[in-house]
């Protein structure tokens, strides 16, 4: 138990140093590379983007512990179910009617409305083709879900071939995420309140998801309502997954590598994995937005999900080679 | 004793009754209209050759499959349809090999035999104890060889029935599937100590196994399929070596007591 403990207050500390220090990482032409306080003009945009961060970063991670629960595979993302690329779809969709209209506003891909409806239609159909016998099925779902993503690619490649060169950039840069340093505030609330909400309940399922790690016999046989604790993780994962979505773009590893960090640290129960996961989701991309902000190679702000990739990628890598030595 | 009529025994009165059950997996057919009764506070062995109906019959049996005509009664009411929460307070499972996807240690594998049911550290301590686990508590269930891994699912189990030295009306069932198939020697002498001791608790017990020496000798009464139908009574009614050779498709003699495949 203190074990646990101990690595959520190390991970509580981890995120709000990480806070402080995206925050203070000042960039000018001028002065180049510093840290200080930022003026009130400034503040506001980085408390923006922080609090964004450590919303898509917990939607992300809470999302990537459910459904590495309910698919029972440790490789599962909230991406592997085709939702990003279904959003994508949606965004480019958008993109091109308003470039072919001329309507700047859908051209700009800033409207959350595309990402949510491609995102939702993807859900709907995967989860109206990943159940055998009424019941969701995991490895039905995974290749529904990867066969989705190819239609949804192919098309989007379709639009690209369409249009006209500076779309294809946009649309590149969209899928690659980046975390906004302003955004309307009725949506923040929505995704922040769905956030908070989605680690709480994702919590309250801990148990169930403990007892969904067992074959489907012997969950049952233990007493869990297979059916019911599936679809509950299917809805809230991808919802959740939608929401940051619509705000950040499919921001790539998050959802991966927070859970196994977290299960590093406090073990795989998932009563207080959900917490721990959330708050390293929300760490990495404080610390890749930080990045972001603070690397400049001349060619504008690079997407925060490039390093996510690069910090996640690595550091993946790094706790699948501790697991194997603790023989976990 | 024969196995469809209820009327015949007259210990307490039977639980767990198959009724005319068939099953078909698209054009295969796995069970034709196969009744039996268990017995309660009996151990029954299931055997029989591979595909016989073996594994379909036991997951009719947890509820974990609709058969496509006729039903399991457990108290009185079909067992497919119930919710889990309650059957697992009636029955615990325990296949021959648990997959569990996740870095649980043996002591969390086990913990999850009381979900549906009140934390109990005592009972959680003594299954540990009774399968010699307690060494052990603290691995990764994935690190273990298959036969303690099947030792800590029995474990898991032992945790869930209920406890009927308390309440003999509540006598749990246990329907076990192969579950000693990997242990060594030792453990599965204890295993069989311990199901005699549980049997004793009101304890009624179906095992899936394929030793038919063991199965005579432990027994109280055998269910032996073939090709989706079943026989039962008691072991020397049922394993004749004439039946055993149609069944399994091999001479058979007794030798020694025991049931030996004749090599000619």
């Amino acid at each position: 138990m203190s074990r646990r403990m101990t690595g959520l207050g190390f991970l509580t500390a981890m995120l709000a140093g990480l806070a402080v220090l995206r925050l203070l990482i000042d960039r000018d032409p001028v002065h180049g590379l510093s840290l200080a306080w930022p003026d009130a003009s400034y503040a506001a945009f980085r408390w923006t983007a922080i609090l964004v961060s450590i919303i898509i970063g917990c939607s992300l991670a809470t999302s990537g512990v459910l459904l590495q629960a309910l698919l029972r595979n440790p490789l599962a993302s909230p991406f592997i179910l085709g939702l990003s690329s279904g959003a994508g779809l949606g965004v480019m969709t958008a993109m091109y009617i308003g470039f072919a209209t001329g309507n700047d506003a859908l051209r700009s891909g800033a409207n959350a409305g595309p990402a949510l409806i491609g995102a939702l239609l993807v859900l709907t159909v995967v989860y109206g083709l990943g159940r055998r016998r009424g019941l969701l099925d995991p490895l039905s779902l995974v290749l529904v879900g990867v066969v989705v993503s190819a239609i949804c690619g192919a098309l989007m490649m379709f639009l690209q071939r369409l249009s006209p060169e500076g779309l294809r950039s946009d649309i590149l840069i969209w899928m690659m995420g980046r975390i906004p340093q302003s955004i309307a505030t009725s949506h923040l609330i929505l995704v922040g309140a769905l956030a908070f909400l989605g680690v709480l309940i994702a919590m309250a399922m801990g148990r169930a998801m403990d007892a969904a790690t067992l074959g489907e016999d012997e969950a049952r046989s233990i007493g869990l309502s297979l059916g019911p604790v599936r679809l509950s993780m299917f809805v809230l994962a991808g919802a959740l997954a939608a929401a940051s979505v619509t705000v950040a773009g499919p921001i790539a590893f998050v959802g991966l590598i927070a859970p196994h960090a977290a299960r590093l640290l406090i073990g795989p129960r998932h009563t207080l994995l959900v917490p721990a996961a959330a708050l390293a989701g929300a760490s990495l991309i404080v610390a890749a937005d930080a990045a972001s902000q603070a690397l400049e190679f001349g060619a504008g702000r690079m997407p925060v999900g490039i390093f996510t990739a690069l910090i996640g990628g690595p550091a993946f890598i790094w706790i699948l080679k501790n697991r194997q030595t603790a023989g976990v | 004793m024969t196995s469809t009529s209820t009327e015949q025994h007259s210990g307490p009165a039977a639980s767990l009754v198959v009724d005319h059950l068939s099953h078909s997996y698209g054009d295969i057919v796995a069970l034709r209209q196969v009744s039996a009764i268990a017995q309660p506070g009996k151990i029954t062995a299931l055997l029989g050759p591979n595909a016989a109906g073996k594994s379909t019959l036991l997951r009719c049996i947890i509820g974990a499959i609709k058969p496509t005509s006729g039903r399991v009664l457990l108290d009185g009411k079909p067992t497919h349809g119930r919710s889990p929460y309650h059957l697992a307070q009636r029955m615990a499972y325990v296949p021959q090999r648990s997959t569990v996807a996740a870095a649980f240690t043996v002591r969390e594998v086990v913990e999850l035999g009381r979900y549906v049911l009140p934390r109990n550290h005592h009972r959680i301590e003594l299954a540990l104890q009774r399968m010699e686990l307690t060494d052990l508590v603290d691995r990764p269930y994935a690190a273990l060889s298959v036969g303690q891994q099947q030792r800590v699912t029995l474990a898991r189990a032992l945790a869930q029935l209920p406890n009927s030295i308390e309440d003999s009306a509540k006598a749990g069932h246990l329907i076990l599937d192969e579950p000693v198939s990997a242990m060594d020697l030792k453990h599965v002498r204890d295993v069989v100590v311990l199901l005699r001791e549980l049997t004793g608790q009101g304890v009624t017990i179906i095992m899936a196994m394929h030793d038919l020496t063991r199965a005579a000798d432990m027994a109280d009464d055998v269910w032996l399929m073939d090709e989706g139908t079943l026989i039962a009574g008691t072991a020397c009614d049922v394993l004749t070596v004439e039946r055993l050779q149609q069944v399994y498709g091999v001479p058979f003699e007794w030798l020694h007591g025991r049931l030996l495949t004749v090599n000619d």
